[in-house]
This record gives C-alpha cells, sequence and structure tokens, in this order.
C-alpha cells in the first residue's frame, strides 16, 4: 500500500514538473514588427510590457525600412504576418485599403487611449475618407539641417544659410576652404531613399509641388519638366562642383553610416535628417569625445521664392488583420503610445500625441527642429490623391538618382519622372 | 512490351507529378498574372486582364535595351569569360610544377577555396567596404600609391560601378571553374605531355594540342552552367548597387524584383520573368540540342 502511495505521488510529482511549466506558459503570444535600429531598449520596454501583463508573450522582430513594406503585404496577402506592424505614416491608408491592417475604430471604442483618438497628430493619413481607422500614429518628426559649427568656423561662416542658394555658397565655400565635404546629403535612389524629401522641400519652398489638388477636387501636378530639371540641377551641382562626396550618390538613407561618420568625424560640414538620427549623431560624438561640448546645431531648411518648409512625418503602429488576439495586439500599441516609452526607451523619437509633445525639452542642440516643425506641413493631396506616395517615391528616386550620376540628362530624366507620375495618376499606381 | 511501358509511366509519374506540381503549376501561374495588371496592394482583389500590355509596355520601353544589355553584356559574357579564363589560368597555376616544388600546392588548394566558402552576402559587404569611397582600404592604398588624387565612388561612379559589380562576381565565382578545371587537368595522361616533349614540342604547343582538348568538354559545359547562374543572378547588382545610381546598372532579374516589390506592380514584374524564362530557354535547348548528347554518349 505504501508502494503504492508512493508510485502515486511519484506520477503527480513527474505530472506537475512536466505539464505544470507547460500550462504556465503565456496565454497569449504577440509579434511586433520594429523596423528602427532602437532593438535594444525597444526590447527593455516590451519586457516591462510583459511583466505587466504576465497572460502576454511578445515577440521583437527587426526589419530594415527599405523591405519593411513589401514584405509586410506579401505576409498580410496569405494570412500570415506580424501581429503589430510598424508603418510610415504615408503607407498606412494604401495598406490599409489593400486589406492587410486590421479598422480600429472598434477596439479604440472598447478599450479607449487615455487623450482620444483627437490627441494625435497626423489623423487624416491614418483613416480613410469612411472614417476607417488603420494606424495609431506613434511618432512624429520633421526632418531639419544640421551643421558642424566647428567646420563652418573654419570655413568663416558666421550664419546659417537662410536660403537654398546660400546654402549652397556654404557648402562650396567649406569645401574650399578646408577641404571637407560641405553639404553631404544622401544621392542615391533605393527604396526609402531621402531625396523624396530634399527634392519636395525644395518644390514646395518654390510654391510647387508634385500632386496638388485642383479648386474643382481633382488631383494633378504643379510641376513642369523644367521645374524638375532645375531642382535636379540644383542638387546635381554640390556633387560636380565637389561639395557632396560622389561616393553618397550610393547612399540613399538619412542614416547612412558613411554620412554620420563623416559628420561625427567632422569631416563633412553640413548634413539633413530627422531627429532620431541626429539624436545618434549626437550620441556618438559624446562617446567619441567624452566631456567635450557638442559642436553642433540644427537650423530650419532654407527658404525658397515662396517658405521654407519640410513635412510632418513620423511613424504609426497597426494591427495585422489576420491576427489572432486583436483586442491583445491593441494593448500593447496603446502601451507603446505611453509616455514612458519616449522618456525611457524610446528615447530618439518624439511622441505623436499632442498632449506628450508639449512636455518635449527639445534642448539647445535640437532648436532647429523644433523651429522647423512650425514650417513643416503634411503630405495632404499626395496622401488623398490617386498615386500611393511608395510608389511616387520610388519614381522620384529613380529619377534624381539618374539624373544626378549623370546616367541621364536632367531633362530627360525629368522627363521620365513626368511621364511616370502622370502613369500614376491615372492608373492609381496601375 | 505493353506492361513495361506502364511500368516504365509509373515509375516515372511521381517524378513528373513533382515536375508539374513545382514546375508547371508556378509558370502557368505566372502567365496568367502576367496577363493582369495584379498589384501589390489589390493582391486579396486580384488583377483586371490587360492581354499582352504588360509585354508590350516592356519590350518597348526605353530601358528595354538597356536592361538587356547590362544582362548579356556586363553581367553575363564579361564575368563568365573572366571567371573563365581566371579560372583556368588558377587550374593551371595549382597543376604546376613550381607550386609543388615551394610546397605551396596544398595552400594554394586550401585558399582557393575561400571565396567560394564566403556566401555572396557577405562577400557583397566586404568588398563593398573595401572598395568605399570614404573609408575604403582599396582607395587608401591608391592614395597612398599616387595613383589617384582623391577618393574614387566605385558604386557610384558610372565608369566603375559594373566593373566593381564584376570583380565581386568573379572573386566569389571563380574557385568552382578553377578547381572543375584542375580536376580535369590532373586527368590528363603524363604520358601525353611526356612524349610531346620529347616530340621537340614546346609548352605552348602542349597547351594548345593536349592540353586544351582534353579541358574543351569541362570548359563546355562549365561555361553553360555558368551562363545560367549568372543571366539569372539577383543577389550580386542588388546587393552591391541596388541597381543603380538611378537605373544604370538594372538587369533583368532587378527588374522583376523592382517592379513587383517597389513598385508593386505583380503583374508586369511577372511578364518580365516570363521574358526572362523565354531567354534562359534558348540556352536549355542549345544545351540539350548540341550538349547533352554528347554528354550522354560519353557516359554510355
Amino acid at each position: 500500500m505504501r508502494k503504492l502511495t508512493l508510485s502515486f505521488a511519484a506520477l503527480l510529482l513527474g505530472l506537475s514538473l512536466t505539464i505544470g511549466p507547460a500550462l504556465a506558459q503565456p496565454a497569449v503570444n504577440l509579434t511586433f514588427r520594429f523596423n528602427d535600429t532602437e532593438e535594444q531598449p525597444m526590447r527593455a520596454a516590451l519586457d516591462q510590457f510583459q511583466q505587466q501583463n504576465p497572460g502576454i508573450k511578445v515577440e521583437l522582430q527587426r526589419i530594415g525600412w527599405r523591405d519593411a513594406r513589401d514584405q509586410y503585404l506579401r505576409e498580410a496577402a496569405v494570412g500570415q504576418g506580424p501581429d503589430v506592424v510598424h508603418m510610415a505614416q504615408v503607407w498606412v491608408k494604401e495598406m490599409g485599403q489593400a486589406g492587410a491592417l486590421l479598422s480600429l475604430n472598434d477596439l479604440m471604442k472598447k478599450s479607449p487611449l487615455p487623450n482620444g483618438f483627437d490627441d494625435f497628430v497626423a489623423q487624416d493619413l491614418a483613416q480613410d475618407k469612411q472614417g476607417v481607422i488603420f494606424g495609431l500614429p506613434w511618432t512624429t518628426d520633421t526632418w531639419a539641417m544640421v551643421y558642424r559649427t566647428d567646420v563652418l568656423k573654419a570655413a568663416g561662416i558666421t550664419q546659417l544659410p537662410d536660403t537654398w542658394a546660400e546654402l549652397h555658397d556654404a557648402s562650396a565655400q567649406i569645401t574650399k576652404r578646408t577641404g571637407k565635404a560641405g553639404f553631404g546629403f544622401p544621392a542615391g535612389g533605393s527604396a526609402s531613399g531621402a531625396i523624396w524629401f530634399l527634392a519636395n522641400y525644395y518644390w514646395w519652398s518654390n510654391g510647387k509641388a508634385l500632386v496638388v489638388q485642383k479648386p474643382d477636387g481633382s488631383y494633378g501636378m504643379n510641376l513642369t519638366a523644367a521645374d524638375i530639371a532645375e531642382s535636379m540641377h540644383y542638387f546635381k551641382s554640390f556633387i560636380t562642383e565637389g561639395h557632396n562626396p560622389t561616393s553618397n550618390l550610393s547612399a540613399s538613407d538619412a542614416h547612412d553610416p558613411a554620412i554620420l561618420q563623416a559628420l561625427v568625424a567632422g569631416t563633412q560640414g553640413i548634413g539633413t535628417m530627422p531627429p532620431n538620427t541626429y539624436k545618434q549623431v549626437l550620441e556618438s560624438y559624446a562617446a567619441a569625445n567624452p566631456g567635450k561640448p557638442l559642436p553642433f546645431v540644427s537650423g530650419p531648411f532654407p527658404k525658397g521664392s515662396v517658405t521654407r518648409t519640410s513635412n510632418i512625418g513620423g511613424r504609426m503602429l497597426g494591427i495585422n488583420v489576420n491576427s489572432k488576439h486583436p483586442a491583445e495586439a491593441w494593448k500593447l500599441v496603446k502601451y507603446l503610445a505611453t509616455e514612458p516609452i519616449f522618456t525611457k526607451y524610446y528615447t530618439t523619437q518624439f511622441p505623436a500625441q499632442r498632449s506628450l509633445l508639449k512636455k518635449v525639452d527639445f534642448g539647445t542642440e535640437m532648436k532647429g527642429f523644433a523651429e522647423q516643425l512650425g514650417y513643416a506641413r503634411t503630405w495632404g493631396p499626395y496622401s488623398d490623391g490617386p498615386a500611393p506616395i511608395g510608389a511616387m517615391w520610388n519614381a522620384t528616386g529613380r529619377a534624381f538618382s539618374a539624373a544626378l550620376s549623370g546616367q541621364r540628362s536632367e531633362k530627360d530624366a525629368a522627363d521620365e519622372l513626368l511621364q511616370a507620375m502622370s502613369k500614376l495618376m491615372q492608373t492609381r499606381g496601375q | 512490351m505493353r506492361g513495361e511501358r506502364l511500368f516504365i509511366a509509373l515509375m516515372l509519374a511521381p517524378a513528373f507529378l513533382v515536375l508539374a506540381l513545382f514546375y508547371l503549376y508556378p509558370t502557368l501561374q505566372n502567365l496568367a498574372i502576367s496577363l493582369t495588371d495584379l498589384s501589390l496592394l489589390r493582391l486579396k482583389v486580384g488583377g483586371n486582364w490587360v492581354g499582352l500590355d504588360n509585354y508590350r509596355e516592356f519590350v518597348t520601353g526605353p530601358d528595354f535595351g538597356h536592361i538587356l544589355f547590362n544582362t548579356v553584356v556586363w553581367l553575363t559574357l564579361l564575368s563568365v569569360a573572366l571567371r573563365m579564363l581566371i579560372g583556368l589560368g588558377m587550374a593551371l597555376l595549382l597543376d604546376s610544377r613550381v607550386l609543388k616544388r615551394v610546397r605551396l600546392s596544398t595552400i594554394a588548394k586550401l585558399a582557393i577555396l575561400v571565396p567560394w566558402a564566403t556566401p555572396p552576402i557577405v562577400a557583397v559587404v566586404i568588398w563593398r567596404w573595401m572598395l568605399d569611397g570614404q573609408n575604403g582600404i582599396v582607395n587608401a592604398v591608391l592614395k597612398n600609391l599616387g595613383i589617384v588624387d582623391h577618393p574614387v565612388a566605385f558604386f557610384a561612379d558610372l565608369r566603375t560601378v559594373w566593373p566593381s559589380v564584376v570583380t565581386i562576381i568573379v572573386w566569389n565565382t571563380v574557385p568552382l571553374v578553377a578547381v572543375s578545371l584542375l580536376a580535369s587537368l590532373q586527368s590528363i595522361p603524363d604520358e601525353l605531355n611526356e612524349a610531346a616533349a620529347l616530340d621537340g614540342a614546346a609548352r605552348w604547343q602542349q597547351f594548345r594540342y593536349i592540353t586544351l582538348p582534353f579541358l574543351m568538354p569541362t570548359i563546355t559545359v562549365l561555361t553553360l552552367m555558368s551562363v545560367f547562374w549568372t543571366f539569372n543572378n539577383f543577389v550580386y547588382v542588388w546587393l552591391a548597387t541596388g541597381a543603380g545610381p538611378g537605373t544604370y546598372t538594372n538587369v533583368l532579374a532587378t527588374e522583376i524584383y523592382i517592379k513587383a516589390f517597389v513598385d508593386f506592380r505583380l503583374g508586369y514584374s511577372s511578364a518580365v520573368g516570363m521574358v526572362m524564362a523565354l531567354v534562359m530557354a534558348v540556352f536549355g535547348i542549345v544545351y540539350y540540342r548540341f550538349l547533352a548528347p554528347s554528354e550522354l554518349k560519353d557516359s554510355l
């Protein structure tokens, strides 16, 4: 009898040891696909979320921005993909309309946001015309100019350039007087290319735009081939005159290591980038030169004939239409938009809530970004018009890259871009 | 006789089934997509029938000649020719008495395998760093030797971008050719060269009339296989240049990728894929018509 009792006890112990942990496994496994480089702090933020929600485990997936959109669309179309997806603000509407994102309206009703959806910027990019919300604006930013103060001083430049012509002259002066690169911008044409932003800022500041809404509500282009060729000529001059190294023709991203390294090392005087990239530059410089004051200053974009401008950009979070756990995914999305995420973990980004933005201390080096935010505009007709922003972005990048590298003449490249645009406007991207 | 045929058919059926499932079905599906305007943003809805519009647009488009030239001349002809020539040279060197005499033969044979064992992605990253316009070692050496005054942007300058890509391809793939030719070289009976030498044949004559004819079957097969692998190749160009600057290094494989996953035009991209498959089919016909029968004959 004792033997039997002992056997039974051993069996129970064995079962509890094997089945127990299995039963204690989190009931819900979520996947969050994150496209930025801050993997470690984001993992720490997710660990905190898991502690607060013991029933939910979050796997963090990393992917580069360049492949993020098409990879996700392919997966979502066949019932796969992460539960929570990280997107550029301008992708959300087309991805939602493609049936890849879950509508957030019901989730918001059931579990409302602390300050409501109205607290968020870029709402126009998050929802379609029927009011279906596909994404929650997560971060916001705008690009600004970045200067190495010591390089400017060595070149005898005492004031930040105020116009596009002054920017060109300052860039030339840096190279002439110091032998260093002047305005080093990424001039490549890959899918996430930065030249798209520079081209648009240049056009907008001169009262032009690739897409405008006409008084009758229809959409059209407000650029001629000559306008495009002129802008290509302007940016090409930095390369042909040697202020922007030719190697930047194969750099497409604002965070291209060669450009960031040149700014940190002081071999380049001027750059342009979003704030998170700028913060990385500041951190890299501080790490390499402990105790030294930061020789950087940010400033607004140069003025054109009409204004100075940039775009209000940023990222959003969405929930996969195929997610088996939308309620838990929404819980994660809401958590990621809370204040501690931006103050403790994801510190290179600015929150997209107006209430949180008011609390941000931009500091001396970031003042230019704060100033530029006042001039920034939304994508407006670009986002509402018939051509997908992604397709226009790619076409513009390729045309500029072809012109700037000398593959095509500025006129031919401008004509090709106009043809591509006109096709996109007619056919909704096909 | 009839039973024998049935038996053969039954034995072949699984292979045919696999071929139909994994080759025929995707090909037909791709053909069907190529006749539509399917977009990655409309995958769930499907595409509309556009007939041969995608083919017409590609073949009559301004980039068709440029892409075809890049694919055929730069990517395939040049890199295959260099691979075969350098591979032959390396095989002859590895088989030479000089290396054996200085006892470097084994080390050289092992060293030659290093590029082959390097995955293409790693090879491209290594070469991109070495050829970097700002911090690359190649530019540092060229500057120190006084060959250039300013760094060369190898992947951005139109004059150097293709030679740079071809260099990576050849570096990464030449060992296969070298090792294969070395194996063939070692199968040539020594007596032939000894007899020729006794008859007064010079080294060049021995190579021209003994070595080369022996190597020709291997060279032919390797050349054709190299053409297949290279013509189809996407990895090297995409990773090295992203088909740029502009579209300067765009080839058929990268055009398929760009149209499908950058511009989201799956229908158009499928049409480019079908054109590419047709060109490959021509190579296939050449192989089966002229080379396969002789190989079959040799093996019997």
